[in-house]
């Protein structure tokens, strides 16, 4: 799980999101947990449920794309499709 | 025995005092974009109505910026273009900075008692601000609150942004005006200009929804155009900018670290005017009002923004428990499906959502 809290935090970085700016876009698709939750899901002081954790990856994927770079971050039903 | 006539508003009271031939206007308060068409309105009125000379009493007058300037540049010039002249009296040591730095006063005459004291005040406030250039947005925020009296956090940040313009029309060889554009409730309008020209420059723009602010504003990407004669990009904006006297320009976007939120706008009225100096202080001039933008957005616009993240939670729950009743499928499920067919459509959550919405709706065909 250490894998993904890394993930998520360096695309945080990538994206030069705040960590205000990230939980907005988080609420704004969904998300329920507080802006200090979130803080703690990308420093791995909290796990994230499989759900928060797409939220999280939702929100960061709209400001990649919205910079042009698709969607780098995995959602975690895409395990189950293979690449076409 | 003198006629004393009072007219203002809530930030602006303008005293017009007539004894015998002699005329002074005092001014109490903030000059700036909306209290200046009051003191333009008076002097406007008195010129037109045939004094020749005038005295504009500045001693209280807290704060002025360049829609100020713009009023005492009409009314020095139509008295001295009628045989008089104007007379600034007891202007702060601010109000003389922004006049020194725009060259207005050159055109206006100085009656201060104390006219040593305040130009030894002004070289200081000059030194000040030429520090400021390369200091930190948030120290010159501060150092205006110091200045001025502070009104709400936007009229603050309009001043902050205006002062940049002031300094970036100083410090930027052959700029002849300077504007910050700026999206604010979704709409893009100028927040702070030099000049009247360039506000209308911006106001083309705005009109024509093309040209290099509201590119810059909309794209994030930097706009120079050397040689506005050979631009065939913005077919509707060039010949309105060209009929202005403008002849090359340069638009830096002003950036929030989530988007590009406005442009710093540099107009000349000489071709090529920009080359390598201007651009690196173009994007000196563009990351402070940045700054200043980001420190304010905080704030200001949270309610708007949770607001707008309200209603996207809300349409993203409503396709949620469209796709639960279609797909048999729990409410997180449904949400990994909206997401994944979101990416897929290259739409945000909430417009593909949107769409899932509309979908269910009588108009909607297709089911």
């Amino acid at each position: 799980m250490s894998d993904t809290v890394d993930v998520l935090e360096r695309a945080r970085l990538d994206t030069g999101l705040t960590m205000t700016e990230l939980w907005f876009r988080y609420f704004a698709v969904g998300g329920m947990s507080t802006a200090l939750e979130i803080d703690a899901y990308l420093y791995g002081a909290l796990v994230a449920t499989p759900h928060n954790r797409d939220l999280l990856a939702v929100a960061l994927n709209e400001r990649f794309f919205e910079l042009g770079l698709d969607h780098p971050v995995a959602y975690s039903n895409d395990r189950e499709i293979d690449g076409d | 025995m003198p006629r004393v006539t009072t007219v203002h508003s809530s930030e602006l009271a303008v005293e017009v005092c007539i004894d015998g031939g002699r005329l002074a206007v005092a001014v109490r308060g903030e000059i700036d974009m909306e209290s200046a068409p009051l003191l333009r309105t008076v002097m406007r009125g008195l010129i037109d109505g045939g004094h020749k000379t005038a005295v504009l009493d500045f001693e209280n007058v807290s704060f002025m910026d360049a829609a100020g300037i713009g009023v005492i540049v009409e009314a020095a010039g139509r008295l001295t273009a009628a045989g008089g002249s104007l007379a600034i009296r007891s202007a702060p040591p601010m109000t003389l900075l922004v006049l020194q730095i725009t060259r207005v006063s050159e055109l206006v005459q100085f009656e201060n008692p104390d006219l040593a004291v305040a130009h030894a005040a002004v070289d200081q406030t000059v030194e000040d601000a030429a520090a400021m250039i390369g200091r930190e947005p948030v120290a010159i925020v501060s150092d205006l609150v110091k200045v001025g009296s502070m009104v709400t956090a936007t009229a603050l940040v309009d001043r902050a942004l205006q002062l940049v313009t002031v300094l970036a029309k100083a410090a930027i060889d052959g700029a002849d005006g300077v504007s910050v554009s700026l999206e604010r409730h979704e709409r893009i309008s100028t927040v702070a200009w030099s000049n009247d020209t360039v506000l209308q420059m911006d106001l083309h723009q705005y009109q024509t929804g093309e040209g290099p602010c509201v590119d810059a504003a909309n794209t994030g990407r930097g706009f120079h155009i050397d040689s506005l004669a050979d631009e065939d990009r913005w077919p509707a904006f060039v010949p309105r900018a060209m009929e202005e006297g403008i002849a090359s320009i340069l638009s830096t976007p002003l950036t929030t670290p989530a988007r590009s939120v406005g442009a710093l706008n540099i107009y000349s009225n000489s071709e090529g005017a920009f080359g390598e100096p201007q651009m690196t202080l173009a994007g000196l001039f563009a990351e402070q009002a940045s700054g200043i933008i980001t420190a304010s957005l905080t704030d200001q616009d949270a309610g708007t923004r949770l607001a707008q993240a309200l209603v996207d939670r809300e349409v993203i729950a409503q396709a949620q428990g469209v796709l639960m009743g279609r797909n048999h499928v729990s409410a997180v499920d449904a949400a990994g499906q909206l997401f994944s067919a979101a990416r897929a459509a290259e739409l945000t959550v909430s417009q593909y959502a949107a769409n899932v919405v509309a979908s269910t709706e009588p108009e909607a065909s297709g089911e």
